[in-house]
């Protein structure tokens, strides 16, 4: 149980800025997902709380307690590897007990802690087997079964699902989530799947180009997000992007045209800032709809592109005339017919507005 | 379609009857080949295990005629001859240039294969230059370095000269390059030291490597004459390579059974650790020069 | 910026360091420093500038040696390799248990040490009651002297080199020849290649790094040639070299002069006189290499 505090942390390789004035607050017990693209930063970020990376600039607390200059293994943090990092010439045993043999403890205590790791892990029958022998599920479960004995302050993971097959991953993250459950230790997990994160987190971290872009529940950043990076990055598929022309602002409300070349579309919106002239909507696929017809100015005339059908829902990828693409979600009935041309409607509560800059514009 | 199959049918005898000239061809040779790799290693044998008197070169014969003979020449090497000093001088050589060269070739590599430390690159680039130096422009001056250190004809004289072998080095950071930096960091989160991480994880998980150069080390120092001759030149240091040359020299005086028992007596250790690892040592070799 | 982190790094390095600084890097300054000397066991020491260097060049051993060791390496190394190549190909052309047995067969002269397969040879090759001669007087020829007779010595050199080094080459031919993807032979055989132009548009080619390692390495090894004609001839400081220093070579020369006349600046001098030639050498094989490989 650990509460953990970045603070203004920074780091660079070289001329390469990889972190940039990180802050973060983690509560005790908490499940925190770092997402983000490859090459981010989240590795580093995950290392240098674990101190196999250091932390020249800024502050990273553990209980309070700044811990820069601990050594990794003292600072009780432990680490489950993507590629597991079992030590291949250790049963799984071995493996588990290593921390505690390397800290001299008592034969029946190692015994005895590793028993209970394995306990919660089903792992009993496979303790004398070497990595080698191990279905890559149980590779793992052994790498996090060496974690769990160490009794650790906080958890790190580091991608540690990312090297097993889909049906094996959705279990393990079932497993996590009652393990976290069971041990109500602070867990912090890298991952660039954003549904694995979604999945596991109390709270998210979207992170990009080594700048935090903004933390929350998940379900707080997929409806509000702070900017156009991270309404694009959470959500599959990805929310649409149109670009539209500011035509009027009143107080509680503004009028967009030019959508999709020629539509128009009225928003509530409080106190816009009348400067701005050309934004960006956000539409997330489920806000959009296929219209009858071109009814009235806010349906946009656009041509199917091609028709993903999942069965139980269907996406429609159409293409406007400016050239964005838009993917409409219908669940309602399966495709009707082979029509190029069709007409969408945007749902107004569902549109988010981005500035040119990519940065939300909220309603105040 | 028709002419493919006609084609194939009237191509397939002659086809397989290429194959058996070229087959039986292919083992003709080999046997021939084989027969003059080994064949002055079974001459060398059927000297020593023939009733002495009867030159076996007079009389080719292809088995030893005489188990008896061969033990008594053998018998007369040992019991006569300081045959077995020089063994155990031999032996004790190799061994602690085994031991030392691992250790100390094991301890560095792990570092430069593993970790950045200041003159890393410049110590890496020196070291692995002087695998390109002839070991002929150090022999002269390293032996009067050994001299003045006063090691002529002592043990740390034959050894500790050739303990920083850049070769195993070499060797040896190839294969640790291959331990995941993961492992590495998994047991320093684990608590291991510096010294319980080479100790625990990268020697074992080198431990087909270290094998492999142990042979390749014992073949090399088993066969090593010169330095020997020039370093220990006193006969209570002979190896049994300086024993096996007094013996071969043209005016010693001895018979030709007897020589060759001497000589056989000197390639039992070789062929043996042959015999027992040869995947090993010649994959060691393959490696070693695919790579190199 | 010196960090105490990195003290546990320097300790374990330190080891092979140290011992490699005292025994390598300080015996070639020193060697090199020697060889400017007037220096024997006996006299004290006397710079005497080139003077080591300059007696060696104009010395007619030296010559000789030298005259020795061009033709030595001329015939041996391409023969050797191009036995050890048809080795390869012939243990390449089994399968399974046999090829293991061939290529441990084949490679077993290379487990001999040098002075035995070098002592073995010489019995093998003495006059009237050695192998050879009493094979080729059961075929009603004189015998010969193989080693004392100056048109055959060199020969019975390369003889018994090759026996010794055509194993290790074939080893490490054969490693490259397994690493050629199969495709390039299947695609090939589609356009109908026979054996041998497999060999010379597929084989040869794709083992040309390998081949050039061997080449490379049997140079520098052949340079420096010392163990064999030593255990063939003389084999003592008072006499090697053999009948008119037909199987004299560079290192033994330098040998001679260190341990035999206890001259050991001219022995030191030998010694950088032998690198340059072997640097120069390697150097000039790697910058054909780099040539041919330009398109
Ligand atoms: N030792 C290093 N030296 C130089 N640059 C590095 C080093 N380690 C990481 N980087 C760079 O830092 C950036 C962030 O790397 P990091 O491993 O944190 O990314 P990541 O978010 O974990 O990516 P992924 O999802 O692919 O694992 C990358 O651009 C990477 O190239
Ligand atoms: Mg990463």
């Amino acid at each position: 149980m650990a509460d953990l505090q970045i603070i203004n942390v920074s780091k660079s390789y070289g001329a390469v800025e990889v972190l940039r004035d990180v802050n973060l607050s983690i509560a005790s017990g908490e499940f925190v997902v770092f997402v983000g693209p490859s090459g981010c930063g989240k590795s580093t970020l995950l290392r240098m709380i674990s101190g196999l990376e250091e932390a020249p600039t800024g502050e990273i607390r553990l209980e309070g307690k700044v811990v820069n200059r601990v050594d990794p293994a003292k600072r009780g943090v432990a680490m489950v590897f993507q590629s597991y990092a079992l030590y291949p010439h250790m049963t799984a045993f071995q493996n588990m007990a290593f921390s505690l043999t390397m800290a001299r403890e008592p034969k029946a205590v190692i015994k005895e802690k590793v028993g209970r790791a394995a306990a919660i892990l089903r792992l009993e029958r496979l303790l004398d087997r070497r990595p080698g022998e191990l279905s890559g599920g149980q590779k793992q479960r052994v790498a996090i079964g060496r974690a769990i004995v160490r009794e650790p302050k906080v958890f790190l993971f580091d991608e540690p699902l990312s090297n097993l097959d889909t049906e094996l991953r959705v279990q393990m993250r079932a497993e996590l989530i009652q393990l976290h459950a069971k041990l109500g230790t602070t867990m912090i997990y890298v991952t660039h799947d954003q549904v694995e994160a979604m999945t596991l987190a109390d709270k998210m971290v979207v992170m990009n180009g080594g700048i935090i872009q903004q933390h929350g529940t998940p379900l707080g950043l997929y409806d509000d997000p702070d900017n156009k990076f991270v309404a694009g990055f959470i959500g599959s598929p990805k929310m649409n992007f149109i670009k539209a022309k500011v035509e009027a602002v009143r107080t509680d409300a503004i009028t967009l045209s030019d959508l999709g070349g020629c539509s128009r579309l009225e928003l509530p919106f409080r106190n816009f800032d009348a400067d701005i002239r050309e934004v960006e909507l956000g539409v997330r696929t489920e806000h959009i709809d296929i219209a009858q017809d071109a009814g009235t100015t806010d349906i946009l005339a656009a041509k199917v592109a091609f028709v993903e059908e999942l069965g139980d829902v269907t996406f429609i990828h159409t293409d406007l005339p400016t050239g964005e693409r838009l993917v409409v979600r219908s669940s309602k009935a399966r495709h009707r017919g082979s029509s190029t041309e069709c007409f969408v409607k945007l749902d107004p509560a569902g549109v988010l507005l981005f500035g040119t800059n990519g940065e939300r514009i909220r309603s105040a | 379609m028709t002419t493919d199959v006609g084609l194939i049918r009237t191509a397939a005898p002659g086809y397989a009857l290429d194959l058996s000239i070229w087959t039986v061809l292919k083992w003709t040779v080999a046997i021939c080949v084989a027969v003059v790799a080994v064949f002055p290693i079974i001459w060398m044998i059927n000297v020593v295990f023939a009733e002495p008197g009867v030159p076996v070169s007079i009389n080719p014969r292809l088995l030893p005629t005489s188990l008896s003979a061969g033990i008594a020449k053998i018998d007369t090497i040992l019991s006569e001859t300081s045959y077995l000093h020089a063994y155990y001088i031999s032996i004790t050589y190799s061994l602690l240039t085994i031991a030392g060269v691992l250790l100390i070739g094991s301890m560095a590599a792990f570092e430069f294969a593993l970790f950045e430390f200041p003159g890393k690159r410049p110590m890496f680039v020196i070291v692995m230059l002087s695998l390109m130096v002839p070991t002929a422009v150090t022999l002269i001056p390293t032996y009067l370095l050994t001299a003045n250190l006063g090691w002529l004809n002592t043990m740390q004289g034959l050894v500790v000269p050739g303990l920083a072998s850049a070769f195993g080095l070499f060797m040896l950071i190839q294969f640790m390059r291959t331990i995941p930096r993961e492992m590495i960091e998994a047991a320093r989160l684990d608590g291991a030291s510096h010294f319980q991480i080479y100790r625990h994880i990268a020697l074992p998980m080198s431990k087909n490597a270290l094998v492999t150069l142990a042979i390749l080390i014992f073949m090399q120092t088993w066969g090593n004459f010169i330095w020997p001759l020039i370093v220990a030149p006193s006969p209570q240091m002979y190896t049994v390579g300086q024993v096996v040359g007094l013996f071969n020299a043209p005016f010693s005086h001895v018979t030709v059974d007897i020589v060759m028992a001497a000589n056989l007596l000197a390639a039992l250790p070789p062929l043996i650790f042959f015999l027992l690892f040869q995947r090993k040592i010649v994959e060691g070799i393959a490696m070693s020069g695919s790579k190199g | 910026m010196f960090d105490k982190k990195h003290i546990p790094h320097l300790l374990m390095v330190f080891p092979f360091l140290a011992l490699f600084a005292v025994f390598f890097l300080y015996p070639i300054v020193s060697g090199f420093v020697y060889s400017f000397y007037d220096w024997n066991a006996t006299t004290t020491s006397r710079f005497v500038g080139l003077a080591n260097y300059q007696r060696i060049v104009h010395s007619r051993d030296f010559s000789k040696a030298m005259w020795n060791l061009g033709s030595y390496i001329i015939i041996t190394v391409p023969v050797g390799i191009a036995v050890a190549f048809c080795l390869a190909l012939l243990v390449d052309s089994f399968k399974g248990f046999w090829q293991n047995f061939f290529r441990s067969i084949f490679f077993m002269p290379v487990v001999l040490p040098m002075f035995l397969a070098a002592t073995i040879w010489r019995w093998i090759y003495t006059p009237n009651i050695g192998l050879l001669n009493t094979t080729r007087g059961f075929f009603g020829l004189p015998s010969v002297q193989f080693l004392n007779d100056t048109s055959t010595m060199l020969y019975s050199l390369i003889a018994v080199d090759v026996w010794v080094s055509a194993g290790f080459n074939m080893v490490i031919i054969l490693a490259g020849m397994k690493n050629i993807p199969r495709q390039y032979y299947e695609a090939a055989r589609l356009d109908g290649a026979s054996k041998l132009q497999e060999i010379f548009y597929i084989t040869i080619p794709m083992l040309y790094p390998v081949l050039f390692f061997v080449t490379t390495y049997g140079v520098i090894s052949a340079l420096q040639v010392f163990d064999t004609p030593w255990l063939l001839t003389g084999s003592s400081f008072s006499q090697y070299g053999g009948r008119q220093n037909a199987l004299l070579f560079p290192v033994m020369d330098m040998m001679g002069r260190g341990f035999g006349e206890l001259k050991f600046g001219q022995a030191a001098a030998y010694g950088f006189i032998l690198t340059t030639v072997i640097v120069s050498v390697t150097a000039v094989m790697f910058a054909l290499r780099k040539k041919g490989h330009q398109p």
